[in-house]
């Protein structure tokens, strides 16, 4: 049940007819484990956290830098050398004290992700590497987690949204790996990409609109243009391929 | 057959900076010949040593995927091919 001070501040939003009080119920209900509280990390937690959802665990391992503050918009000239998670859940908190945000400051690995996304109803990809991408796609799709991708590099990104069992996963359209490396990025890039990530997830817990399944969205900053390539869910995919109770 | 190619942004330096490349070729992989014929720099950013296309390049025409086909899906006349980079970052 929303309260008054809830109906207040979700006024705007709740005037959407897609959306409405019903929708705001959910969007007050919904856990959500966000891999990540860098680039994409901030713009996601903080739409996420504004629009009214009720818990966020935010997993990050690193501290703050100096040159992370072109983009990573959580964290601020004053909390360098913070761990980024307790920076980011200090912003997150003062934007909307009801939510409730777990932090914590841990890589994540295959030993403990599991563990780490227990509960959780959804998982948003906001990561920085390849590996831990696909970590994070292989539990999603063993515990039945929708997840939503998004990844940046200079002036380009990308998104898709995955429903385990049903739609392609991040296997079935990236076969390869790239080492870990120092990427360029402007912080507007993963601003837009983790909005369309953020919007993506409030579709789906409200259950309103088309999700970015199947389709990867590919974003060209400099040209302004995006691109929608179709994907196919891939029977022979490492991660999907064989998944018992698969929907067809 | 002539086919457009759109090339991804980190392989503009390979093709004097132009975003697409006209070609010719009945598949993929006749395509992307052309296109090294034209610009030979950018086999060593499509093709590893094997000659086999590097596993983080996707080739997708007509904005669908060429996964599995790759090299060898055919394309027609006025077919779009897209090359595209994995990227990573966050």
């Amino acid at each position: 049940m929303l309260t008054k001070d809830e109906l207040e501040r979700y006024d705007r939003q709740i005037m959407i007819k897609e959306v409405g009080e019903e929708g705001q119920e959910k969007l007050k209900q919904a856990r959500i484990f966000v891999a990540g509280a860098g680039g994409l990390g901030s713009p996601v937690s903080t739409y996420l956290v504004a629009a009214g959802v009720g818990v966020i665990r935010v997993v990050d391992r690193d501290s703050v830098e100096l040159s992370n503050l072109n983009r990573q918009v959580l964290h601020w000239d004053e909390d360098i050398g913070r761990r980024k998670v307790d920076s980011a859940t200090e912003k997150l908190k003062k934007l909307n004290q009801e939510a409730e945000i777990e932090a914590i400051g841990e890589t994540i690995t295959e030993a403990n992700i599991s563990q780490l996304v227990a509960g959780f109803d959804l998982i948003v990809d906001a990561m920085d590497n390849l590996p831990t991408r696909y970590l994070l796609n292989k539990v999603a799709l063993e515990k039945n987690i929708p997840f939503f991708h998004g990844a940046v590099y200079g002036f380009q990104g990308r998104a898709m949204t995955i429903i385990p069992g049903e739609t392609a996963c991040l296997r079935c359209v990236y076969r390869g790996v790239i080492p870990e490396e120092k990427f360029p990025v402007i912080g507007v890039t993963p601003a837009v990409i983790g909005c369309i990530q953020a919007t993506e997830v409030i579709k789906y817990i409200v259950g309103i609109g088309q999700l970015l399944t199947n389709r990867l969205l590919v974003y060209d900053g400099l040209n302004m243009k995006f691109t929608e390539f179709r994907v196919k869910k891939d029977p022979n995919c490492e991660h999907c391929g064989q998944l018992a109770g698969d929907k067809k | 057959m002539s086919v457009k190619i759109n090339i991804h942004p980190n392989l503009h330096q390979f093709t004097n900076d132009q975003a697409i490349v006209e070609v010719n070729g009945n598949t993929v992989g006749q395509c992307l010949d052309d296109l090294v014929k034209q610009f030979p720099e950018i086999r060593r950013g499509l093709f590893g040593k094997d000659g086999k296309l590097l596993n983080y390049v996707d080739i997708y025409v007509n904005q669908e995927s060429s996964y599995p086909e790759e090299l060898a899906k055919p394309v027609k006349d006025r077919d779009e091919l897209h090359i595209t980079l994995i990227i990573a970052g966050g």
